[in-house]
């Protein structure tokens, strides 16, 4: 069993790594060695010790990745914990709305296999 | 039957253009609570009269009570139009909130803009909230609320520099700006910028009245930075017996100068803020200089999603004066019953020396030079 997650991780990592830097790509040449220098980086411990706490901070770094990728959502205000593949997301959003949308991205990240959602609403200054 | 087809084809017409009006939203907030607080002033003058204890119901116990109207339209291509107008108001007594001018209300005190948004990030243009309060309060854990908050320590600033409290016009910074234009950028990588221009309007002075400020914020990994810059002329030209003495004429003097870093993290349920800031101003009617430090620091847990504690600390120097300082502690509890209801407990704890005195909450003055105890518990509901 945990064979099986060994390399279900590591091809979750490798395709991340090739998803990654091929994203990186047109932003700028300057850019893309260091995304996919990266990458590898997080890769290699990935591989030796899936459940470490590297492994866990890289899963942690995607599913952060993956947030502010949507131009509404402030990944400032959430915290994304991952252990194994399971995340947990506290902290708030600005918006009922986005408390399902955040997890959903989330879902989406390769290597996460469940979410506990605690994210909560606090409109920006002045509102609720 | 040709007349029939005509206006068949007008009603088409009609339900399309319809469609493309999009939604116009009515909302707004009521928050009220009851205060206690172990000092008074009848206003923010810094050799201000105890009054002693007050017992009060008090408006705005997390922000003010406010209700409004929003519309965007849809015109294609990505493009939208947006508008805006809101007008807070007390719930003790029914009447509305600040305006620019001393004596005089304004129905949107609060926002009063129309303006544009798509692929370049958004313009507004009109009366509104400024950038530098938003990068303030995504940097305090206690999210720049009316009790005890970087919002609270930033007005005792404002009361040290000469603010009667009587008019929105501040001599250190802003809340609102009148006439301003105020562009936002897309973020990218949890980066954006925020730039803002008012033009005076100031016959025969091109520098008569403008505010200028810049803010740039970063948000991603759980992490809030934020550094403002907001730079002012003729600010806070109302003497405090306005009008029975006139305002000081616009000649274009930058007197209001603000600087303010920030950053809160989130993690785990915990949050944690810390703060920054410098300022000078001068004022226009007694021509003294103001120099001043603000440090702030905060601690939140969020404990369930429908209950939070949050606190914060808040430090006031005046850098021309060191018999001048205050410091503040606040601890506040919300419980949400609701999504659309929350009810709160806060407690406050102000020592102020010299001539400074720092509220716990917005709109009850202090006592200036002395320690302060205020405590309040409130309801709040949204619609």
């Amino acid at each position: 069993m945990k064979k099986i997650t060994v390399a279900g991780l590591t091809i979750a990592a490798l395709a991340a790594m090739v998803s990654m830097s091929a994203w990186a790509q047109p932003q700028g040449a300057a850019s893309a060695p260091a995304e996919a220098q990266a990458a590898s980086a997080m890769a290699a411990p990935a591989a030796a010790a899936p459940t470490s706490k590297q492994a866990n901070r890289a899963l942690r770094r995607k599913v952060y990745a993956a947030i502010s990728k949507d131009k509404a959502i402030n990944a400032g205000n959430i915290s994304v914990r991952a252990k194994g593949g399971a995340v947990t997301l506290t902290g708030t959003v600005s918006d009922a709305a986005q408390i399902g949308k955040v997890e959903e991205i989330a879902k989406g990240v390769p290597g996460v296999t469940s979410v506990t959602n605690k994210l909560t609403v606090q409109k920006s200054f002045g509102g609720m | 039957m040709k007349l029939k087809f005509g206006s068949l084809a007008a009603l088409v017409l009609f339900a399309s253009a319809a469609h493309a009006q999009s939604s116009v939203t009515l909302y707004g907030v009521v928050d009220s609570g009851i205060l206690y607080q172990n000092t008074s002033a009848a206003n923010f003058s810094g050799t201000a009269k105890n009054l002693g204890s007050v017992w009060q119901l008090k408006d705005g116990g997390i922000y003010s009570s406010i209700w409004g109207l929003r519309g965007t339209e849809d015109i294609g291509g990505g493009y939208k139009i947006n508008f805006k107008l809101q007008g807070s108001f007390t719930t003790n007594n029914g009447k509305p909130g600040l305006s620019d001018t001393p004596g005089a209300t304004a129905l949107f005190n609060q926002f009063a803009t129309i303006g544009g948004s798509g692929w370049f990030g958004s313009i507004d243009a009109g009366r509104q909230i400024v950038p530098m309060i938003y990068a303030m309060s995504d940097t305090d854990v206690r999210g720049a609320q009316y009790f005890g908050s970087i919002l609270t320590a930033w007005l005792g600033l404002n009361q040290a520099a000469g603010w009667p409290g009587t008019s929105t016009n501040a001599p250190i910074g802003a809340l609102y700006d009148s006439n301003a234009i105020v562009y936002n950028s897309p973020k990218f990588y949890g980066a954006s910028l925020a730039l803002e221009y008012a033009p005076g309007g100031t016959p025969g002075q091109f520098q008569g009245g403008t505010r200028e400020s810049a803010v740039l914020k970063y948000s991603n990994y759980g992490l809030n930075l934020a550094g403002v810059y907001y730079n002012g002329h003729d600010t806070n030209p109302f003497p405090a017996n306005y009008p029975t003495a006139p305002a000081a004429p616009a000649t274009g003097r930058n007197n209001n100068n603000f600087y303010y870093v920030g950053a809160m993290y989130t993690i785990s349920g915990f949050s944690i803020s810390g703060s920054f800031s410098s300022s000078n101003a001068q004022s226009l009617l007694s021509k003294a200089t103001y120099n001043f430090e603000m440090i702030s620091a905060g601690l939140g847990y969020q404990f369930s999603p429908a209950f939070k504690v949050t606190s914060g600390y808040y430090y006031l120097k005046d850098r021309n004066n060191s018999a001048n300082h205050s410091s503040e502690v606040a601890v506040g509890a919300e419980y949400n019953l609701s999504k659309a209801t929350k009810t709160y407990a806060q407690v406050g704890y102000v020592s102020n020396k010299g001539t400074m005195n720092q509220t716990i909450i917005y709109g009850a003055p202090v006592a200036p030079g002395r320690s302060t105890t205020a405590a309040m518990v409130g309801i709040r509901h949204a619609f």
